[in-house]
């Protein structure tokens, strides 16, 4: 079988064979025998066969976007994206569905809370990482960052404002 | 004794373990978002107390002293956070005749105001930090406050009386800026605490913030523990704490827990209780305030102490004697160290993370102890409250072998769904100033201020390319199971169900 599976922003073409517990993958220019056991619905256990047998455990769950895979591994998450899953938004032509870049930044509130400081006005150049906002919520203030360099379009919240969760914030271009 | 447990979370869950040991019937208390929380499912009786935000659940006396009557509790265990500082809680339920395992509402309003704490150190002859000993109201001119300043020395600290949690607190550093720190320190303290009185304290240079933990009994004994290491603090928050301290000598120890012992026999204290301190460089130690409560990091303490701290704390709400040796538990067994693992984005300015817990793989094997929060798999951290998701504290014959094992368990520990400060761990546990004991109040903030936002999850290439065998393997089976890829997806989102009902179980 044949799959088209995006890792981190880069889409590759993996070609997969199976025999008994054995798994035959072809992928970049690579090739991989792996021997898999299921731990249980969703965690399996990998074993890389070869000179030296490298043994890794990965969860698979399912993301936001359809098609998307969430990998978690020892060493962290990975998140993966299936070619070819049914309602996808938009595949490979105009770059990832995974933050890929473009279009106005849109900050929004990810939880319910109060706004204690707004740090910048319309027109106002912010670099990357810079506050915008500060709410509080959870028992704590925190700074909403702009995730990269632009102009503020839009402010829509002042200070004092109780907004609820992905409450649109602020719009920086 | 049946016990009313007037929290959630972790602490719920811990009053409750120590309760069943002991064989008390225990009551849990519930707001909406937490029916199916630890706390609920592990009591004997629980009763809901209304919405989810804490004005009108976990912070309403006159429900969880109307629920402690309709189950016949006869005594309230308030945890830390929510009403556990509250004078008028502790007097509420005494006048409703139930026993409030804690200090007695005058020692906990006389300790609760900082000034009023520092009149009592002072009193007990115990040194504090230099500053003002009334309190200031907004009736106090700012030429008076900015003499007091002078006369302190700066950096100052402007504080409020009521304060805590670094909240309402400004760093001064030259005179022209004191009048709007003061402004927005009282408007802080105002909006926060209902109290707009401040106090002015010296900033001390490089202090490590070392705390004492106490037992006291009705009888006037006091007994104090070997002090916790709480300098690894973020935004003056602390999260990781760890006992003993390699800045303290068995004779700073001794001086200590003196100190500490006879700020609580002023006050008349009983039960759990902490005072905390700074230590300057020179070995040089000051009163900063009490804790009225049991701790977050408490279990610390148990670790190297071998005390079950709520236990006691049960047993002396009953009237017992306090039976310890001071000498004991003034010897330190080994070494602990807690991580408090919060449900934030370290790669996000330490973001709070709510939503669902899909799945975990939680540490274990020599040394380790968990103490979970409310979330178990498939339930939501809810946004209401402090995310504290777990504690995670492990003990060693010492603090290398404790350092070990705590990255080892953090290796281990997988949690899926949100964003965890797991990684952020992993990183501290690694820095050689940490490893070395190179470290004070100013540590933490000032190493994230250097790293300037360098990720701390980052995951290596080699874990791409097994990411993506796994992805073609569950796409696999997916297609071979039925074709269609959206069993593949029905089976997944079904998964987790599953997996968490059996972690549940477990």
């Amino acid at each position: 079988m044949n799959f088209e599976i995006e890792v981190n922003g880069r889409s590759r073409t993996v070609k997969i064979e199976r025999t008994g517990s054995r798994y035959r993958i072809e992928s970049d220019g690579r090739l991989d025998v792996v021997d898999v056991a299921r731990v249980d619905r969703t965690t399996i256990s990998m074993i890389l066969l070869g000179e030296r047998e490298t043994s890794h455990e990965a969860t698979l769950l399912e993301g936001r976007e359809p098609g998307e895979v969430e990998v978690y591994l020892r060493s962290g998450v990975v998140r993966t994206l299936m070619a070819g899953a049914p309602g996808q938004r938009r595949w490979s032509a105009a770059g990832s569905v995974l933050g890929g870049p473009g279009g106005p930044q849109r900050i929004t509130a990810p939880m319910p809370g109060k706004i204690v400081k707004v740090l910048v006005k319309p027109g106002d150049h912010v670099t990357a990482r810079q506050g915008v906002v500060v709410i509080e919520a959870m028992k704590m203030e925190n700074e909403l960052r702009a995730s990269r360099d632009g102009q503020v379009k839009d402010i829509h919240v002042a200070e004092g404002d109780l907004v609820d969760a992905g409450r649109l914030l602020a719009v920086i271009e | 004794m049946k016990v009313l447990i007037a929290n959630r979370g972790e602490i719920a869950v811990r009053v409750i373990r120590a309760c069943r040991e002991l064989a008390i019937p225990t009551v849990a208390v519930y707001s909406d978002c937490d029916r199916a929380s630890l706390h609920v499912r592990f009591a004997d009786e629980a009763y809901a107390i209304g919405p989810s935000a804490p004005s009108e659940s976990y912070l309403r006396i006159d429900k969880l002293i109307d629920v402690a009557r309709r189950s016949g509790a006869d005594a309230v265990h308030p945890g830390y956070g929510f009403l556990a500082e509250n004078h008028g809680f502790a007097r509420a339920c005494r006048d409703a005749g139930l026993t409030f395992i804690g200090p007695s509402p005058e020692a906990m309003e006389r300790m609760g105001s900082k000034t009023g704490a520092r009149h009592v150190a002072i009193e007990a002859g115990v040194p504090v930090v230099p500053g003002t000993v009334e309190p200031l109201g907004p009736s106090v001119s700012d030429q008076e406050i900015t003499r007091l300043a002078e006369q302190i020395g700066y950096p100052v600290f402007v504080k409020a009386v009521a304060g805590g949690g670094g909240k309402g607190m400004r760093l001064v550093t030259a005179p022209e800026d004191l009048a709007s720190a003061v402004r927005a320190a009282r408007s802080e303290a105002g909006s926060s605490f209902g109290d707009p009185h401040i106090y002015i304290e010296r900033q001390l240079q490089f202090p490590r913030h070392i705390e004492i933990q106490l037992l006291a009994d009705r009888f006037g004994h006091v007994v104090p523990f070997v002090e916790r290491e709480c300098s690894i603090q973020r935004r003056h928050q602390k999260v990781l704490e760890e006992s003993p301290s390699v800045a303290v000598t068995a004779e700073i120890r001794a001086a200590l827990a003196s100190a500490a012992c006879a700020v609580a026999r002023a006050v008349g204290y009983t039960n759990a209780g902490t005072i905390e301190f700074l230590l300057d460089r020179d070995g040089r130690f000051y009163f900063l305030e009490m804790n009225t409560r049991l701790q977050v990091e408490h279990p610390i303490t148990e670790l190297v102490s071998g005390v079950d701290l709520v236990h006691w704390q049960l047993k002396i709400a009953q009237g017992e004697r306090l039976t310890l040796d001071p000498e004991a538990t003034l010897r330190p067994r080994g070494h602990a160290i807690d991580c408090r693992i919060y449900a934030e984005d370290p790669d996000n300015g330490f973001m709070p993370s709510p939503g669902r817990l899909l799945g975990r793989r939680v540490p274990g094997g020599p040394g380790i102890r968990r103490d979970d929060g409310g979330a178990t798999p498939g339930l939501d951290v809810p946004i209401f409250y402090d995310p504290l998701l777990a504690k995670l504290s492990v003990w060693g014959g010492d603090r290398e072998q404790a350092i070990l094992r705590m990255s080892r368990a953090l290796g281990e520990y997988e949690v899926r769904g949100i964003k965890t400060s797991i990684p952020f761990f992993r990183w501290l546990l690694d820095d050689d100033d940490f490893r070395q004991g190179r470290f004070d109040t100013t540590f933490l903030d000032r190493e994230l201020a250097r790293r300037n936002g360098t990720p701390f999850v980052s995951v290596p290439e080699e874990a791409e390319h097994i990411a993506l065998l796994a992805a073609a393997i569950h796409a696999y089976e997916g297609a071979a199971r039925g074709g269609a890829a959206k069993d593949a997806q029905k089976m997944l989102s079904r998964g987790w169900t599953v997996k968490g009902r059996l972690d549940g179980l477990r």
